[in-house]
């Protein structure tokens, strides 16, 4: 599985449909409705059959004064760390740009 | 060594800053920064407490003033995190309101002067808009101060993401 992250509109699709497979968007949204970390490591093994998962960064605002958006918040950066540590390649887009930060891109 | 360790929430930062810390020197001190005000403080510093259980750790409170802290004996500490100490400064009707920032600043350099390595954990709260007013301003401010003038004195900058960290400066030791 290639996890690929990056902020709001930074060019995750654009790039992912460079990329063979079957492709997965907004992890971040499906990570907001885990009550807790056994059920988030299911979501990531549920994830990882996929080829290409996507999921927008949202940690790195102001923490929000709403609970409710803390906790959403948390877990999908909790997600990703659990994807990225289940992918073979992790990619961080800014600006259209992919950096790759684990393993290496698939030849294409 | 002075490592900076940044990243956003739940990026994996502490985790990564605590790896460091296990390869290097006893004594380890942790530098606990947070004040508890309700039941998720107290769950957030029960998380923390559990992943530093069984490692050696020496926990000292310091939620407000760290140029007066000493530590018992030269080792490695971590401070966590700059983010709390930062609000802490500026809000608590004790601590150093608009001088926050140098408060830390001058705080962090006698803190690395006692010890063989210091890892400092921040946050990365800066990608949310630049639409923010008064309070939040300030605060916004102050913490990209000590971010930057710590990022500017360490020896290596560390970003997390999604658990795996990313060198602005400095190598992995």
């Amino acid at each position: 599985m290639i996890f690929i992250t990056g902020p709001l509109y930074s060019g995750k699709r654009t790039f992912a449909r460079t990329l063979p497979g079957r492709c997965i968007t907004d992890a971040q949204q499906l990570a907001a409705g885990c009550k807790d970390n056994a059920e988030l490591e299911k979501l990531a093994d549920k994830l990882s059959a996929y080829d290409i998962v996507l999921s927008t960064e949202v940690g790195g605002g102001v923490v929000p004064i709403d609970p409710a958006e803390r906790a959403a918040r948390e877990n999908a950066g909790r997600l990703a760390c659990m994807l990225a540590a289940r992918a073979k390649c992790v990619v961080q887009m800014f600006c259209g740009i992919p950096t790759v930060l684990k393993g290496e891109l698939p030849e294409c | 060594m002075l490592t900076l360790v940044l990243g956003g929430a739940a990026s994996g930062k502490s985790e990564y800053a605590e790896a460091l810390v296990l390869r290097s020197a006893l004594p380890r001190y942790y530098l606990a920064t947070m004040q508890v005000w309700d039941a998720e403080c107290a769950a957030r510093v029960e998380k923390h407490r559990k992943m530093r259980a069984a490692k050696q750790f020496e926990t000292l409170e310091c939620p407000l003033h760290l140029e007066t802290v000493h530590l018992p004996r030269r080792g490695t500490a971590l401070l966590e995190d700059l983010g709390n100490l930062t609000a802490n400064e500026l809000y608590d009707p004790a601590g150093a309101g608009d001088a926050a920032a140098e408060h830390i600043l001058q705080g962090l350099e006698s803190l690395a002067a006692q010890c063989e390595n210091l890892i400092v954990v921040s946050n990365e709260v800066f990608s949310g808009g630049a639409d923010y007013a008064g309070d939040t301003d300030r605060y916004l401010l102050a913490l990209a101060r000590v971010n930057n003038a710590l990022a500017a004195r360490a020896d290596a900058v560390v970003r997390v993401v999604c658990g795996i960290p990313v060198y602005y400066k400095g190598v992995e030791k």
